[in-house]
C-alpha cells in the first residue's frame, strides 16, 4: 500500500534538495516543482478507492491515535490534496516560461514549501501539526507575493505579514486553550471529549481559532490583505493564492467547525457571514478597472459562497461547497494564468487596454473566457452543476431565510456576469486603439491552460467524475462519530 | 484578590503582553515598532502556552532521581509546542524585518502613514 505521508515528505524533501539539484546544473531547478507534483498526483489518484472505503490513518512514530501525530488520508483530505497536486502540477509547468527574472531558484523552493504547506494542512488529523503546516503555507506565500522586489509586491506582502501574524497567534491561542481544556492535541480525541465541558468555555476557544482561520481564509471583516496581496504577486502566485492558499482555509475552517466543535449553533452565522463575504466581494470587484484587483475580489466573493454552502450544513450544501471549491480551484487558476500573459503582453493591467486583444492572442483569450463563463456558472462549465447543487441544496432546506439568501446570491451571480462580461466584451468587441506586436502566448505557458479548460469543460459536462468523492467527503464532514470512531477505533 | 493574583499570574502576564502586542500592531506608525509588537504578541502567546501546562513548584519531565513522581512534573507537552512557536515567529520576524529593508529602499521612509501606493 502506498503510504499518504509521501504526500508531504517526497516534496518537502524535494524541496529542501533543490539547491543541491542548482549545483549539478541551473536548468533543471525548475523542474523539480514538476516532478513533485506529478509525483503527488500519481499517489493521490493511487490512494482514492482505499480513502473511500475508510479514512487511511497514518501514525508518525508508530503509537496509536490519540498519541503521537497522526495523519488522516479521508475522503476530505484526498479531495484536497488531489486539488492541489492538479492545480499546482499546471501552475508549475506554467512557470517554466512564465518566471524568468529574479532568484528564480528560490521561487521554485517557496513555490514547493507552499503547496507541501497546504498539502499538510488537509491531511494532518492533529491540530497543532495544522498549525505549523498552516505556518509553512503561510510564511511561504508572504515571501512569495514580494518576489517581483517591486513596491507595490513588498507593500502587500507587509500587510499580508502582519494581518496574518496576527491570526496565527490567535489561532495558536485557540490550540493552546484545547490543550488546556482537553489535554490532547488529536482532533479526533478533542472531538469525543468535546461535550464534557460548559458551552462557553468551548465557544471561547472556537472565536479564536475561527478568527485566526479567517484571516487566511479571507472571510468578511478580514480580508483586507486579499485584493492587494493577490494583485500584486506575480500572476503564477495569484493562481496558486485564490485557487489553493484560500480554500484550504476554508477547509480548516470546516474541519474545526464541523469535526472538532460540531457547532450546530454556528452553522448559520456561517450562512451569513459567507452571504456578506459574496455580497461585499462581488460589488467590490463590479467597481474595479485593474484586471487582477476584479479578479481577487471575486475570489472573496467566491469564498463567501463556499462557506455559505458549507453553512447550510445538509449533505448536498456540503457537497456543493466542496464542488464550489473544485470549481473556483479550477477556473481561477485558469483566469489569472490566462491573465498572466495579457499583462505580459500589453505591460497593463488596465481593462481598458486588453481591447481587442482576442484577435492577437486567440489561445489565451479563449482561456480567459472559458474561465470566466465558468465562473458565472453559464452549463457546459464546471461552475453551472456546483452551483446549482448549492441552490438546491438552499432550497431543499425548505425554510424562508434559505429562500432570501438565495436571492441574494444569485443577485450576486448577476453582478459576477456584469463585471466578466465587460472584460470578455473588451477583448472581442471592441477595436485595438495602438496597433503593436503582440505575440501568443508560449507553448508551456497554453498546455497547462488548455488543460485547466479540459477539466472545466469535463467535469461540467459530466459531473459524475466527481460527485461520488463529493458524496463521502459531505459524510465524513457531517457525521463526526464515524469520524472519531475511524481513528480511535 | 491576592489568592486570584497568585493563581493567575501568568494568564495575567501572558494576556497583558498579547494584548500590549495587538495595541502596538494597531496603532504605532513606524514599521519596526509594529514589528516589535509582532514579536510581543508571540511571546505572549509562548508563555500562554507554558502557563496551560505549568504546575507550581513543579519540576522537569524527566526521571533524574528515583524518587521522583510524575504528578510533581510539569506538562512537557506545551514546552514542545513553544519550541516550534518560537522557531515559526523567527522566520516570520526575520522576513518582516527583511520586507521592512525592502520598502525602506523603495520609499525611503519606515513611517506606514506614507507608504500607502495601494489603498488598504
Amino acid at each position: 500500500m502506498v503510504n499518504p505521508v509521501l504526500l508531504i515528505a517526497v516534496p518537502l524533501g524535494l524541496a529542501f534538495a533543490l539547491p543541491l539539484f542548482g549545483f549539478i546544473s541551473k536548468r533543471i531547478e525548475k523542474y523539480i516543482p514538476v516532478v513533485g507534483m506529478s509525483f503527488n498526483l500519481v499517489i493521490s489518484l493511487l490512494l482514492i478507492p482505499k480513502a473511500m472505503e475508510n479514512p487511511i490513518i497514518v501514525s508518525i512514530g508508530g503509537g496509536k491515535p490519540p498519541f503521537y501525530i497522526n495523519l488522516v488520508a479521508g475522503p476530505v483530505g484526498i479531495l484536497f490534496s488531489l486539488i492541489i497536486a492538479v492545480v499546482g502540477l499546471l501552475v508549475s509547468i506554467y512557470s517554466l516560461s512564465y518566471i524568468k527574472k529574479g532568484a528564480t531558484e528560490k521561487y521554485h523552493m517557496l513555490y514547493l514549501f507552499l503547496l507541501v504547506g497546504a498539502t499538510g494542512v488537509v491531511l494532518t488529523g492533529d491540530i497543532f501539526n495544522l498549525f505549523v503546516f498552516w505556518e509553512i503555507l503561510c510564511i511561504s506565500s508572504y515571501a512569495l507575493v514580494a518576489y517581483t522586489g517591486e513596491k507595490s509586491g513588498v507593500e502587500s506582502a507587509m500587510k499580508y505579514l502582519i494581518q496574518g501574524a496576527i491570526g496565527s497567534s490567535l489561532l495558536l491561542i485557540g490550540i493552546g486553550m484545547l490543550y488546556g481544556l482537553f489535554g490532547t492535541l488529536n482532533m479526533a480525541d478533542i472531538a469525543q471529549n468535546i461535550d464534557s465541558v460548559s458551552s462557553i468555555s468551548i465557544f471561547v476557544p472556537l472565536v479564536f481559532i475561527i478568527t485566526g482561520l479567517g484571516v487566511e481564509a479571507a472571510v468578511f471583516p478580514l480580508n483586507a490583505w486579499l485584493p492587494d496581496a493577490h494583485s500584486a504577486a506575480p500572476s503564477s502566485i495569484s493562481a496558486i493564492l485564490s485557487g489553493l492558499a484560500i480554500e484550504v482555509g476554508v477547509y480548516a475552517i470546516a474541519r474545526v467547525v464541523f469535526t472538532i466543535f460540531g457547532a450546530e449553533s454556528f452553522f448559520l452565522f456561517l450562512c451569513f457571514l459567507g452571504l456578506l463575504t459574496l455580497l461585499i466581494g462581488e460589488m467590490s470587484a463590479f467597481s474595479q478597472n485593474n484586471l487582477k484587483r476584479m479578479l481577487a475580489y471575486s475570489s472573496i466573493g467566491q469564498i463567501g459562497l463556499i462557506v455559505f454552502a458549507l453553512g447550510i450544513a445538509t449533505s448536498y450544501g456540503v457537497a456543493g461547497g466542496l464542488f464550489q471549491i473544485i470549481s473556483h480551484s479550477l477556473s481561477k487558476a485558469l483566469l489569472f494564468l490566462s491573465v498572466g500573459y495579457i499583462i505580459y503582453r500589453t505591460s497593463s493591467m488596465d481593462i481598458s487596454s486588453f481591447e481587442g486583444i482576442g484577435k492577437k492572442m486567440p489561445v489565451t483569450s479563449l482561456a480567459f473566457t472559458i474561465g470566466a463563463f465558468s465562473l458565472i456558472g453559464f452549463p457546459p462549465f464546471v461552475g453551472f452543476p456546483s452551483k446549482f447543487l448549492i441552490v438546491q441544496a438552499a432550497l431543499a432546506k425548505g425554510e424562508i431565510l434559505f429562500v432570501v439568501f438565495i436571492a441574494f446570491i444569485l443577485i450576486g451571480t448577476v453582478i459576477e456576469a456584469a463585471y466578466f462580461f465587460r472584460v470578455v466584451q473588451a477583448i472581442y468587441f471592441k477595436k485595438e486603439k495602438n496597433n503593436s506586436e503582440k505575440k501568443e502566448a508560449p507553448i508551456a505557458a497554453i498546455i497547462p491552460m488548455f488543460i485547466l479548460a479540459l477539466l472545466i469543460i469535463g467535469i461540467g459536462v459530466y459531473p459524475k467524475l466527481v460527485t461520488d468523492i463529493l458524496d463521502s467527503a459531505a459524510s465524513e464532514f457531517l457525521k463526526r462519530a464515524d469520524f472519531i470512531r475511524g481513528i480511535l477505533g | 484578590m491576592i489568592d486570584f493574583l497568585s493563581h493567575y499570574i501568568y494568564y495575567i502576564g501572558a494576556f497583558g503582553l498579547i494584548f500590549i502586542g495587538i495595541f502596538i500592531i494597531l496603532v504605532k506608525h513606524n514599521l519596526i515598532k509594529v514589528i516589535i509588537g509582532i514579536s510581543l504578541l508571540d511571546t505572549g502567546v509562548n508563555l500562554f502556552l507554558i502557563s496551560v501546562g505549568y504546575i507550581s513548584d513543579g519540576t522537569a519531565p524527566i526521571f533524574s532521581s528515583p524518587d521522583m513522581k510524575a504528578e510533581n512534573m510539569v506538562d512537557p507537552v506545551p514546552q514542545a509546542l513553544v519550541l516550534t512557536a518560537i522557531v515559526i515567529g523567527v522566520a516570520v520576524l526575520a522576513l518582516a524585518l527583511s520586507l521592512a529593508i525592502k520598502l525602506y529602499k523603495h520609499y525611503g521612509t519606515l513611517n506606514l502613514r506614507k507608504i500607502k501606493e495601494m489603498k488598504w
